[in-house]
Formats: C-alpha cells, structure tokens, sequence
C-alpha cells in the first residue's frame, strides 16, 4: 500500500476550484516532484496534507490512516513535516534552540516541562555539522544569511525527522553549488525518509526526482518518470499554452 | 547548564541577599517599615506572573487583577470566619443574609483556603484560556477578552454584597493561625514569609523560562502556525502557562490581604491591572526577575511621589510607561543587557538579544556570499 494516498481532492476558495479532482499516490522512501504553471494548485496540495488548508472534498489517507479532517499538529505527530515557500525560522531564537524547537519526538506539555531548553543539543550537534551550521549554533536565526537561514530550515526538518516531508520550492534563491548540496542532502535523506517537492529548478528536479506529477488547474495532468515527463504533448500545452 | 540560567540564576542568589539582609538591615529590622516592604514583594509576585504569560508566551493579559483578587478574597473570606467565631460575619447580618452562604462554609478551613487560593484563580484563568485559544485567538484579542472579563467580574463581586460585602469589600479580618503560629502583620518573621514565597515564585519562574516548555512558549509567541507544524499542541502550552500565571498571582493574592488586613474590590480594577502591566514592562517582561524588580521598584517610587503628587500620581506613572516603551521596550532587563554588549563588546552573545527592530533591519545577505 502507498503510504500517501490522495483520492478525488478538491478545494474551493470563494468558489475558485485551487485544487479539483486530484489523485495521486506516493510510495514509501520516494522522491515525487510536484510541476506545474503557476496557479496549478502545487502548494495549494502541500496545504491540504499538511492541514494548513481544509479540502472541501475527497480523501487523503497517510500510511492507511484517514487524515483530511485532522488538526494540523497531530498530522505533524503522525510524521507528516513541512518546509514553507518563505523561510520561516524562529527569528528570536538561537540556532541551536530552533533545532531543539524542531525535534519534538515527545511534544506533550509535561516532557517538556521536565528538561532543559537545551537538553536537546547533543541530539542536533550532528545535523548541525551536516548542513555546516556548527560554528553558528548560539547565534539568533534572525543575524543568519539568506543561505544559512535556508540550511537551517533544512536542518530543522531532519531534526524533525518526518517519515514524510513535503518542502515548497527549497532551492529558491541558492547558488548552483547550494542546489547540488541541497539535492545531495535529499538523496540522504530519501533511505529512511519520502519526499514531496514543489521545485521549478529542472536541473534540481532531473538530480533528484523518481517520480513526477504534473498539476494543472488543480487536477493531475501527466505522471511518470522524468523523460516520460519531457515527451508528453498535454504538458507542452499546459506550460507554452494553445 | 546553560550559561544563561547560571546568569540568571546568580542574579536571583544576589536578589535574595538584598531581598532577606539588605533591605532589612537598612529598616534596621523594624516590622512596621518592613511591612510596606512586604507590600512591595507581594506584588512582584503578581508582576512576575504577568511575565510569564506576556512575555514568555506573548499573551498580554489585562485580567490578571481578577485572578490576583479571587486569592484576595480567598484568604480574606478565611480571616474573616476565624473574627466571626460562631457568629455570621457582620456585614452579612447588615445585608439580611440569613445563614451562611454555601460559598462560604468550605472556607472555614485553612488547608481549603491555601488550595482554593491557588486553584480558583487557576481554574478560572484555565477556562478563559481554553475557549480563547483553542479558537486560535491571539494578540491584542486576548487583551480585550481578559479585560472585558475583568470588568464583568468586578461588578459581580460589588453587586453581590451579601456575599462579598460589596463596595466596602472583606474588613475587620482575624490574624492568620498557621500550626503553630499566629502571624503578626507587622513582625519581621512575616515579612520573611513573604519575601521566602517571592524566592520560590521566581525559582519556579526561572526554571519555566529555562524548560523546553519555556522554549516552546517561545516558539510560539514568535510563530504559532509553524511550531503547530512541528507537532505542538499550541492551545494546551498556552493554557498552561495561562493557568500558572493565574496561580502565582492568586498566591500573590493571599499574601495582599495579609499585608493590608483587608480585601477590596479595588484589587480588581481595570486600573490595578494595567499597574501590573506597566511594572512588568518597567523592569522587563522577559525574565521573571527583572519584572518582579520593575514592581518593587515602581512602587517604592510611588510609596515616595504619591505623598507629594497625590491626584498627579497616575500621570507620572503612565509618562513613565509612555517612556518605557518608547526609548526601552524591553525594560530595565533590556537595558542593561543592551549596556552589557557594549561594554564587552560582543554583539549578538546568546542572552542580549538585539532590540526588536534590531533583527529585521539587518541587511539579509545574499547566498551569493556563501
């Protein structure tokens, strides 16, 4: 069984159909990038699993769980994490402290009245090392570049440790060497981990995709591997137009 | 440990040293001087709960003085069965009440009173919160739904005069009998039981702010869509805190009427409440510490100025609090922490976090420069 299964999704917003009729699937420990022109409905679906959004209609069901009604927090406990198109690190906090902020493996109230906001810092000192961040893990995220903010969102998401992580479009604004490193970090991750990726970078989707849905006006329009993908008519259409 | 719990936690040792030999030394042990003192700790008790929820949590709340009064009155409904004996209370034989009233009977018992000092106002405060934040309220909307509560339960309390005595509040109170000792109000051992339960308010304010819970809270007040997304039940933390900070001002609550031997509604006043808010931001609504200085520290000024100024009083608090958030939004706390970073010259040191504005107006770098 797939461990994501969305059927017949739709999503209305004052009467604009943003998502409508989706289907797809995704298998365990894939890597499935979502393409499509702008106003597809690509983070649009990225809101739903996540339960930023609540659908109008269909089903998604994670690992056979059915979940589109569910509160936001409990999909996340269910190991459903999510990277934003804007980065959004916890600006107040230090480095290190957004890591501990992020591997919430026991997130109820007590746990955490009982440890020390850094009672997490041996845990994160590796992820810290793997995106290169350790000589920064007491600065504030807010004093960080536009580069180290990405890496350390990226960071968080490891530390988080989601069984299914969708990110909305991570490589924007990094440099070619970043891209190579962001997607060699994916590679790593997709052994234990199955990704979503909204990505318009196409080098950055032929490194790393196994598999490719392509969106249009809210429905899936084509599916299949990368050169499947290249040489399919419906897609040249959608994206140059009649 | 941190380095910042150990600054912290140093800052406490030489706050308890002025706190239980300094201040006293200097009222050369005089009860009668020491109980203004004790006025004083108790209400940095009430400020340092505001701290907890406002600035560890970004949750202003403009209710506290009612939490603070129902541990007032708590204590104050206990003296006054003990002055009564077997009698009614008089104020209530003035208003025609026949017998007791049920609310009343439990009060009888010191170990209840203590209980319900803290738990009420816990409850109360708990039950507000839930309605407020599981509706993912927040901002300056929790600011007017705990005022608007405010206001309503003031009047409750003062329309209800046979059971609360009304306008004229809860007078004429017995002193209070622990096992094994009557406290007298003006002896300097009631002052160290005050100054003893404001240590133990600000260890257990410390060690929240330093817990992941405190952390967390933290998250939250910054971003509580994102910290959602990690798994956080953002609506039961904030109900926590919530329900702490109520405790802790029903503690503070108690420790009033016996101070002052008397419990009015005053103590729920739009204005009293505000004072607690003007306190925190004095001293520095991020560290427990800092805002239960703030409290000590304005009213010792008003103990002084309000003799002088007695109508112009609240206008100087208020161009304090004006200035206060103008040229020191982060208080007394943030100043000498800004003070700290130029004298060791070591900007961006974990701890000195840089002044609101300072971290959005720093230039994002490009990734070019990586």
């Amino acid at each position: 069984m797939a461990q994501l299964q969305i059927t017949d999704l739709h999503v209305e917003f004052g009467g604009l159909r943003a998502v409508d009729g989706l289907d797809f699937e995704v298998e365990k420990g894939e890597i499935l990038c979502l393409l499509g022109p702008n106003g597809a409905g690509k983070s649009t679906t990225l809101d739903l699993i996540c339960g930023k959004t609540q659908p109008t209609g269909g089903s998604i069901r994670f690992e056979g769980m059915e979940i589109s009604q569910m509160q936001e927090f409990r999909r996340a406990r269910l190991g459903i994490g999510r990277k934003f198109q804007v980065p959004s690190v916890y600006k107040e906090l230090t480095v290190s402290e957004n890591l501990s902020v992020a591997r919430s493996r026991r997130p109820g109230i007590l746990h955490a009245l009982t440890r020390f906001a850094l009672s997490d810092g041996r845990a994160v000192a590796p992820i810290l090392e793997r995106v290169g961040l350790e000589s920064k893990a007491d600065d504030l995220a807010g004093n960080l570049s536009h580069g180290e903010t990405q890496w350390l969102e990226i960071a968080m998401l490891i530390a988080q440790d989601s069984r299914l992580i969708l990110m909305d479009e991570p490589t924007a604004g990094m440099t070619i060497q970043e891209t190579a490193r962001t997607a060699d970090i994916f590679r790593a991750l997709s052994d234990s981990h199955t990704l979503i990726v909204v990505e318009h970078d196409m080098s950055f989707v032929r490194t790393v995709a196994d598999r490719i849905v392509v969106m249009n006006r809210g429905a899936m329009l084509a599916e299949g591997t990368i050169a499947e993908i290249e040489s399919n008519d419906d897609v040249k259409t959608a994206y140059l137009g009649h | 440990m941190t380095s910042r719990l150990f600054y912290d936690l140093v800052a406490l040792v030489i706050f308890a040293l002025v706190i239980v030999l300094g201040v006293p030394a200097i009222m050369g042990f005089d009860g009668f001087e020491l109980n203004t003192f004790a006025r004083y700790l108790a209400l940095a008790i009430v400020s340092l709960a505001l701290a907890l929820s406002w600035g560890g949590a970004g949750l202003l709340n403009l209710g506290q003085a009612a939490t603070f009064g129902m541990g007032s009155y708590a204590m104050a409904m206990h003296l006054k069965l003990k002055a009564s004996g077997d009698g009614l209370p008089d104020f209530m034989g003035w208003n025609n009440v026949p017998e007791l009233p049920l609310l009343w009977v439990p009060f009888q018992s010191l170990a209840f009173t203590l209980l319900a000092g803290l738990m009420i106002p816990a409850f109360v405060g708990g039950l507000i919160a839930i309605f407020m934040f599981r509706a993912r309220i927040a901002g300056v909307f929790v600011a007017i739904i705990t005022l608007a509560f405010l206001v309503a339960f003031q009047l409750v309390v003062i329309e209800q005069q046979g059971i609360t005595g009304g306008q004229n509040g809860l007078t004429g109170l017995a002193p209070l009998s622990l096992p094994g000792w009557t406290v007298d109000t003006y002896g300097v051992g009631f002052y160290y039981l005050v100054a003893g339960c404001l240590m133990v308010a600000i260890t257990l304010g410390i060690f929240i702010t330093h817990s992941k819970f405190g952390l967390i809270l933290k998250a939250i007040r910054e971003d509580a869509d994102r910290t959602r997304f990690f798994g956080y039940n953002v609506a039961n933390y904030q109900t926590v805190i919530f329900c702490i900070s109520a405790a802790l001002a029903g503690w503070a609550g108690m420790l009033y009427t016996l101070v002052l031997e008397f419990a009015s509604p005053t103590y729920m006043s739009v204005s009293f409440s505000l004072a607690i808010v003007i306190w925190c931001a004095v001293g520095g609504r991020e560290s427990v510490l800092a805002a239960a200085i703030g409290a000590i520290l304005v009213n010792m000024l008003e103990g002084r100025l309000s003799d002088v100024f007695v109508e112009g009083w609240n206008l100087i608090l208020g161009v304090i609090f004006v200035l206060v958030v103008m040229f020191m939004p982060r208080g007394l706390h943030g100043l000498i922490g800004s003070g700290w970073q130029i004298i060791t010259g070591k900007a961006g040191k974990p701890g000195m976090r840089p002044v609101d504005t300072g971290a959005a107006a720093l230039p994002a770098k490009s990734a070019q420069e990586r």
